[in-house]
């Protein structure tokens, strides 16, 4: 039973993180129609100043301020300089991305070093709490209650606000929504800085979580941001997160009971998904 | 002394490597209805997009209010008092009516609230279906949604695509009614194929045909004449 | 139109016969050695082109077929003996499961968009990485193992000569595949997939025929590869081969064959050369960097890459030439 709590429990940090991730890339997709293949990298340079600002001001809380604060001006840099160009030629778009993936890995090199970097859990989340038989690591928890937490005040925004709205009709038919005298290419520029700086943010949690930082996590982590992103249906943020969710568990019973396969399991269940429901599990567009 | 509201000189609109809008050139006056005529695939849903900056023109001139809007923006155009209700309407499919209006709604002041109130008393179905998805909602509501929706900005100039496509006529009817009853309060370009409607409620015409304008003038005149019809409209 | 065509060839046989003299020239091991990594590239990176070049295909699974080539060639030589024969029956058994495999991959992915497809090649290619990492027994993982290379390779100079023969023959033979009719289907498919579809042309069909010819040529570079290291491991299927693959072509110029050979040797050097200065400034062991902005720059600004540039700049200008030829005599004739 304890087992299967942890199992639960980690499976579901995991998935919290991936979901950081694939909200964003969900959202830029949905809107933009733009596969950000770089969006790893945006993880992974949280990931790093979050780790920087803690050991310079030593509080967790301006870390996570700080590594947003990177992802959303990196975001900013991203769209103006790399996708703007290059709207609505898809081919170009995945060029691009991806080299812009390789420039931000490197200079994370070129910034903090090539060796990985330890990351420390500040004291507060530190430690466990013992309920019965189950242990429960308190840094986990947190994961998932912010996880949980960023969910509910994205679908608010999305659901409540004018501007949720104005994304939410745009993700449909943009062109109406030009015509309706919004000018929509400033709210691509929103989209993507707030989507940098939710996976900025996912990177910025996950450093304590796995230990070390390190410039490969950004890819390794985008992967599996895709395929949660394909299954949960391009441009649905509630799809994101119950992919997330999926793949995140199943990574983590997998890596218990089958460990061979664990990472495997994800890429066929995508791979699946993309040959016979392209659209993905969920869809956005009514 | 009726002002033109917009003028359109000579336009020619490329899509990728097709030339669409071969020269369409027609004045729209305020206060009435100005219908654009012609076959289908001549080229009148490409006039009202060049119109909205999305299919930009290649060459010619739009002005808007003494204004030239020939290469601005969408959303400039739309902004400067131009409503657009297209061909497939462009309802948002997972918006409820409510969040429909409310997306176009550009500020959402007393003035704003009140011509809300005057659409839905004009469209009554949208009051009843409020929190309904606008994908749900029948061809002829989201006919009148798109319509609502183009109204709520003090539009001073509505384009308006098809309006009649695929309805009932009972639903036709009801769209026509509404036409002439916003016609009050603004200018209206109409794209129409159902002829019968547009000669009922247009006070002028222009033909297009292969991107072309062929001919525009007062609507009672092409009523009578019959050569025009059959040669460009295949009616009569 | 013929003539320049000869002159081309001319050009490339001297070339190709200087750098077949010039290990018997030149007793740099270095040179050898690095040339020989560059003609490497240079058939991955062609193959690679045919996809991104000449079908307007992103797959960004390439590795994987490359680190068939390889596992394939590395394996057999292991297992079996270290000969000649078990050599070249090695890189055809690492090309028939390329093709297979790149066959089976085509038939279920290449019909989805462009990203879903780059997506699922990314994700089939790492699927095969972790199958290799895992299959310890046959593979050794991570770790990876040695092998003994063929008698006949013990010469550098040999090996060298091969891989130039390789080259010089895939070079050929690509280049009669692009120019063939399908080659030009390809190129239909590149330009505008549904007009070619309404012509009445089955496009998946084409794109999964290119797709295979890439999957074998890159496979074929892989079993080089290993040779060239006489060791092989899990570092062959990563995402960094294709990137390789994805920069060589994309900076030497997309759409041709001579081009994705360029942007191998620039690569290649590159690294050489600024791995080296390394030790002036530690700035030059990320040279990758500098790579990635030029690469950037080149997808926005130059999309036809160094080669393409460079053919356009040429194809402007003579087609300047014959526009003055048509407006003289019109001007003669005023005059008479």
């Amino acid at each position: 039973m304890e087992l299967i709590i942890n199992l639960l429990i980690n499976g579901l940090a995991t998935g919290m993180l991936i979901f950081l991730l694939a909200a964003g890339l969900t959202l830029i997709f949905g809107l933009m129609d733009v596969l950000n293949f770089a969006h790893g990298g945006l993880f992974a340079w949280g990931a790093f100043s979050g780790v920087w600002f803690y050991g310079l001001t030593n509080s967790f809380t301006i870390a996570i301020i700080g590594a947003i604060l990177t992802g959303a001006v990196l975001g900013f840099i991203t769209e103006k300089i790399i996708i703007k160009p290059v709207y609505g030629n898809h081919i170009q778009q995945i060029l691009i991305t991806l080299g812009f993936m390789i420039v931000l890995s490197e200079m994370l090199k070129v910034v903090f070093g090539p060796n990985q970097i330890a990351a420390k859990t500040p004291p507060l989340l530190s430690g466990s709490w013992e309920i019965g038989d189950v242990i429960i690591i308190k840094y986990r928890l947190f994961i998932i209650v912010v996880g949980f937490l960023v969910f509910g005040v994205f679908q608010f925004i999305l659901k409540r606000t004018k501007i949720g709205l104005i994304v939410r009709a745009g993700v449909m038919n943009k062109e109406m929504v030009q015509a309706l005298g919004i000018n929509i290419k400033q709210v691509f520029l929103y989209v993507f800085m707030v989507g940098a700086a939710l996976a900025a943010l996912g990177g910025a949690l996950m450093a304590p979580y796995s230990g070390v930082v390190y410039a490969e996590m950004g890819m390794e982590f985008a992967i599996l941001a895709f395929i949660v992103v394909v299954i949960g249906g391009m441009g649905s943020f509630p799809g994101s997160l119950l992919a997330a969710i999926l793949v995140g568990l199943a990574g983590s019973f997998m890596a218990y009971y089958v460990p061979a396969l664990s990472l495997a399991v994800n890429m066929m269940l995508m791979a699946i998904v993309l040959i016979f429901r392209p659209q993905g599990l969920f869809t956005a567009k009514g | 002394m009726m002002s033109i509201l917009l003028k359109v000189e000579n336009v020619q609109t490329h899509i990728g490597q097709y030339h669409i809008l071969q020269g369409v050139s027609f004045e729209a006056k305020e206060g009435q209805v100005s219908v654009l005529l012609g076959r289908n695939g001549a080229g009148k849903t490409t006039t009202l997009k060049t119109i909205m900056g999305l299919t930009p023109a290649t060459s010619g001139t739009i002005h808007f209010q003494d204004k030239e809007i020939t290469k601005q923006a969408t959303h400039h155009i739309a902004s400067s008092g131009i409503g657009y209700v297209p061909e497939d309407q462009g309802i948002f499919g997972a918006l409820t009516v409510e969040e429909n209006l409310k997306v176009a709604m550009r500020k959402e002041d007393d003035a704003a609230l009140a011509r809300q109130e005057y659409v839905l008393e004009l469209f009554p179905d949208l009051k009843k279906y409020w929190k309904k998805d606008g994908g749900h909602l029948s061809g002829g509501q989201k006919q009148m949604l798109s319509m609502a929706r183009a109204f709520i900005n003090d539009s001073k100039l509505l384009l308006i695509d098809e309006p009649s496509k695929g309805l009932a006529p009972v639903v036709i009817e009801k769209v026509m009614e509404a036409i002439v009853e916003m016609k009050k309060q603004t200018t209206i370009i109409l794209v129409e194929q159902n002829f019968i409607m547009a000669s009922r409620i247009g006070d002028t015409y222009t033909l297009i045909d292969d991107g072309e304008t062929v001919r525009s003038g007062q609507m009672s005149e092409l009523v009578q004449n019959e050569e025009l019809k059959r040669q460009y409209l295949g009616i009569g | 139109m013929k003539n320049k065509f000869q002159v081309n060839n001319a050009i490339l046989l001297v070339l190709v016969a200087a750098l077949a003299v010039f290990p018997f020239v030149s007793d740099s091991r270095t040179w050898t050695i690095l040339l020989t990594q560059i003609f490497i590239f240079s058939i991955l990176a062609m193959s690679y082109d045919l996809l991104l070049g000449y079908t307007g295909i992103v797959s960004f699974g390439h590795a994987m077929f490359f680190g068939m080539g390889a596992y394939a060639t590395a394996i057999m030589l292991n297992r079996l003996e270290p000969t000649l024969s078990v050599f070249f029956l090695s890189i055809a058994v690492g090309m028939v499961i390329a093709g297979v495999i790149s066959f089976l991959i085509g038939l279920l992915t290449l019909r989805l968009k462009s990203h879903f497809f780059a997506m699922l090649t990314l994700a089939v290619s790492g699927l095969f990485l972790v199958l290799a990492e895992k299959w310890r027994t046959l593979t050794h993982g991570n770790d990876g193992f040695t092998f003994r290379a063929p008698e006949f390779f013990k010469d550098r100079m040999m090996f060298y000569l091969l891989v130039l023969a390789c080259l010089v023959l895939v070079y050929f033979f690509l280049r009669r595949f692009v120019h063939s009719p399908l080659g030009r289907v390809l190129i239909a498919v590149r330009e505008n997939e549904q007009r070619t579809k309404s012509l009445g042309f089955q496009t998946l069909h084409y794109k999964v025929i290119a797709s295979v010819v890439a999957g074998v040529v890159a496979s074929l570079a892989g079993s080089l590869y290993a040779i060239s290291l006489r060791f092989v491991n899990t570092s062959v299927l990563t995402m960094d081969i294709t990137l390789d693959a994805l920069l060589m072509t994309i900076i030497g110029g997309v759409g041709t064959l001579i081009g994705p050979i360029i942007g191998a040797g620039v690569i290649e050097l590159a690294q050489h050369y600024l791995s080296g200065l390394a030790k002036e400034h530690p700035i030059f062991e990320r040279w990758i960097i500098f790579f990635g902005i030029i690469y950037i720059l080149a997808v926005i600004f130059f999309p036809k890459g160094i080669l393409g540039t460079i053919q356009y700049a040429f194809w402007k200008q003579k087609n300047k030439i014959p526009k003055v030829d048509v407006a003289a005599p019109s001007r003669k004739e005023l005059t008479k």
